[in-house]
Parts: C-alpha cells; sequence; structure tokens
C-alpha cells in the first residue's frame, strides 16, 4: 500500500514538474519576453503615457510565470486575509525600491542571474513550506525578510529588463510610476485568482494531503527556472 | 509558515533531492535542446526539438526581386506620393534623401480600403530616412513627402525587395514608374 502511494506521489509530482518545465519551454529565452509590438511601442514613447505603461506593469505579472509561482509559495500557509495583505505588501515594498531606483539611477544587472535568483527564490520559499529550513537544518530564517529581499530581486529584475529599451527621459519617471502602478495591479489581480483557488482547495482534506507534494513541484519548477536562467548566463554573458 | 503535521528529515531531504534531480533531468532532456539547441543526451534530436531552439534569419519569398530608384522633385508647397504594391508578408530595404526638410509619412492601404485609408507607420519631419519594411498586408505601401518650404527639393530614393509596380501619385497627375529586375532591365509594373 505504502509503495503504490508513493509511486502514486511521484507520478503526481512529475507530471506537475513537467507541466512547469512546459511552461518554461513555451516561453523565449527571457523569462517575461517583451511582445515585440510592446517593444517597439515602449521604445517610441515619448512623454507620459500613463495606461500603456500600467498596462504593461499588469501584463507583465499576470504573465510572469516566475512572480506567479514565488506568490503561490508565499501565500500557501497563509490561512489569514491579514497576513496575506502583510506579506504581499513587503514583497511589493521591495520590487517597488529597486525597479524605481534601477531604472532611476541607471542600476542594471545581468538579467539572466537575476531570473536565476528569482528562479532559486521559488525554490527557497518551497523548500520553507515543507519544513526544510526548520527540521533539516534546524535554523529558522525570519520569512518577513526573506519576502522583502526577495522582492528587491524581483523589483531589480524589472528594472533590468525595461532598462533593455532605450526609454525616453521625457516622461521618464511617470512612466516608471505607471509601470509599477500596473505591477501591483496585475499582482492583486493575480493573487486574487491564486487566493480563490486556494480557498476552495483548503476546504478539502486533500489539501494538506498533497500540500508537501505541491510545494516539491513547486521547488522542482522553481530550480528548473533557476537552472535554466544559469545556462542562459553563461552562453549570452 | 512550516507545514503542520510530521514530515521526518529523511522525508524532506529526499523530497528536494527528487525536486534537484526531475528539475536537473527535465532541463537537460527537454528543455536546454529546446530552448538553447544543447543537447548532451540527444533526446532533443530523438523527440525532434532541437528545430525549436534555432533563429530563423532567412525569410525565403517566391516573388520577383526588384529594384527601384526614383529622382522625384517636390515643388514649393507641394506634396508627392510614391507607393509599391507588395502581398503581404513581402518585404524591402530602403533609402532616400532629400535636398531639404520634408515632412512624410511611410504608410499603407490594404485591396478594397475606402479611399483616403492609410495605416500610417513612421511619420515625421527628416531630410532623409533608411531602413526594411515588411508589408503588413496585400496592398499598396509608400511614403508621402510634403514640402513645406518655399524652396523645391529633390528626393532620391533607392529600394530593393518584392514588390511588384511602382505607382507615382501627384496632384491631378499619376502614373507608374518601371521596375527593374535582377539583370538591370526595366520591367513594367502595371
Amino acid at each position: 500500500m505504502a509503495a503504490r502511494c508513493v509511486a502514486r506521489r511521484f507520478a503526481l509530482m512529475v507530471v506537475l514538474g513537467v507541466l512547469a518545465a512546459s511552461v518554461v519551454s513555451t516561453t523565449s529565452v527571457e523569462a517575461h519576453p517583451m511582445d515585440a509590438r510592446n517593444a517597439a511601442f515602449v521604445q517610441s514613447v515619448e512623454g507620459v503615457a500613463f495606461w500603456p505603461f500600467l498596462y504593461l506593469g499588469a501584463k507583465h505579472m499576470v504573465t510572469g510565470y516566475d512572480h506567479l509561482l514565488f506568490l503561490v509559495g508565499v501565500i500557501f500557509f497563509l490561512y489569514k486575509l491579514k497576513d496575506v495583505v502583510l506579506y504581499v505588501s513587503l514583497f511589493t515594498l521591495g520590487h517597488s525600491i529597486t525597479l524605481l531606483l534601477g531604472v532611476l539611477g541607471g542600476l542594471s544587472v545581468n538579467a539572466y542571474a537575476i531570473d536565476a535568483i528569482i528562479g532559486l527564490s521559488v525554490a527557497y520559499k518551497a523548500f520553507e513550506n515543507i519544513g526544510g529550513f526548520e527540521r533539516v537544518l534546524g535554523i529558522r530564517p525570519n520569512t518577513k525578510v526573506a519576502v522583502l529581499i526577495f522582492g528587491l530581486f524581483h523589483g531589480l529584475g524589472l528594472a533590468t529588463k525595461l532598462q533593455e529599451f532605450t526609454l525616453s527621459e521625457s516622461g521618464l519617471v511617470a512612466n516608471i510610476l505607471s509601470f509599477n502602478v500596473g505591477v501591483e495591479v496585475g499582482q492583486i489581480l493575480a493573487l486574487s485568482a491564486v487566493l480563490i483557488g486556494f480557498l476552495f482547495w483548503r476546504t478539502r482534506t486533500s489539501f494538506l494531503q498533497h500540500a508537501f507534494m505541491t510545494n516539491v513541484a513547486l521547488m522542482t519548477g522553481g530550480f528548473i527556472l533557476a537552472g535554466f536562467q544559469m545556462v542562459g548566463y553563461v552562453l549570452f554573458s | 509558515m512550516e507545514m503542520t503535521g510530521a514530515s521526518s528529515v529523511r522525508r524532506i531531504m529526499v523530497a528536494t533531492a527528487v525536486a534537484i534531480l526531475v528539475a536537473a533531468l527535465l532541463l537537460v532532456a527537454i528543455i536546454l535542446p529546446a530552448e538553447y539547441g544543447i543537447d548532451p543526451l540527444g533526446s532533443g534530436a530523438t523527440l525532434g526539438l532541437l528545430g525549436l531552439a534555432q533563429d530563423r534569419p532567412v525569410a525565403l519569398h517566391s516573388d520577383e526581386y526588384r529594384l527601384d530608384s526614383a529622382d522625384l522633385v517636390v515643388g514649393p508647397y507641394d506634396w508627392v506620393e510614391y507607393t509599391y504594391r507588395f502581398e503581404e508578408g513581402g518585404s524591402m530595404l530602403f533609402s532616400w534623401r532629400a535636398t531639404g526638410p520634408l515632412s512624410y509619412n511611410l504608410h499603407s492601404a490594404p485591396d478594397g480600403a475606402p479611399p483616403g485609408y492609410a495605416d500610417s507607420f513612421d511619420a515625421q519631419e527628416s531630410d532623409r530616412s533608411s531602413g526594411s519594411y515588411a508589408a503588413p498586408y496585400t496592398g499598396v505601401h509608400g511614403w508621402y513627402w510634403e514640402n513645406q518650404t518655399a524652396n523645391p527639393v529633390e528626393i532620391a530614393l533607392s529600394t530593393a525587395g518584392f514588390y511588384s509596380d511602382a505607382h507615382e501619385a501627384r496632384d491631378r497627375v499619376d502614373g507608374y514608374h518601371p521596375l527593374t529586375d535582377l539583370r538591370g532591365n526595366k520591367v513594367l509594373g502595371k
């Protein structure tokens, strides 16, 4: 019985891992390739374009599976709305700081390196969720600080991607702010969808049964993202 | 934050090891071949994934290759329009220089569009422009130049690509220009 159960769980995990992989492989080399048309538009913009940048920020967040996987990891065991708001605010604070400072201060890092770190942030959170730090390593890293720090990295990733385009100086600050507002809007939309899913799932006993395996799959997805970007770093940097 | 219920140290370690192994296997066997064309196991070739990683810098066209150069004079406060007929996806390289500033736009209109319809792609003021163009649909595609000065301006235009005729239009005058084929022979458009 036990052996069959383990085999079934392993099969489930592999299926989830393949799903995660297929998400990765259906996109292009960058984790968030900006659509060629969007890119051409962004480069042609002169002056303030609030709605287009807001839209792009929201689109980036809703279609950015690495951010989404990280958020799934963060809210996995957050049952109270108050905690969800707290942690997501920390994440938002982190990436807002680096997005604004990054673009305005011209601070740019290698996109592959930053995406690899973002992939590792997913694996980190999933490892924490299965009790890895506490039980295996005997440490208890502060989760709030970790979420804030990873927020800083995610924002640096956003800043790096925006700076790949030659953005016009005119209206730059307003446009970056619009993009950031869009990121928050997209995050709220994506989070709402994920939270609704969790609310349904948590009413079932299968939630705790599969929570472990789901986090292992999440961790697998994080490692795939990280490895994928590390190889990209070696190849193209 | 952590899970309730007992997860033994052993279970967590095994699960983490399996996660790393599965991630590594998927990466090496499937994702690296499909994304970067790196195929250490040969699995990418077996599964036919390597094609996904190839850039395709070549776009082949079956239409005839045409060359065109035109010298156009735009009188003071006058305009001229010069367009080519493209099939969808047809492309060209272009370059033009003018002896003075012109207000211009590169525009197109699909077949069957109402008179005066135009999708404008590059509209600005300049005395030169060079680049490439790929027709988003079948129809006419080209430039409208307007001279807003009191002096005549001469334009030297040169293009090469997959279009079938060149049409010049001015106030009350319009007509077709002959194109040049690969051997340098004149070929009539319309």
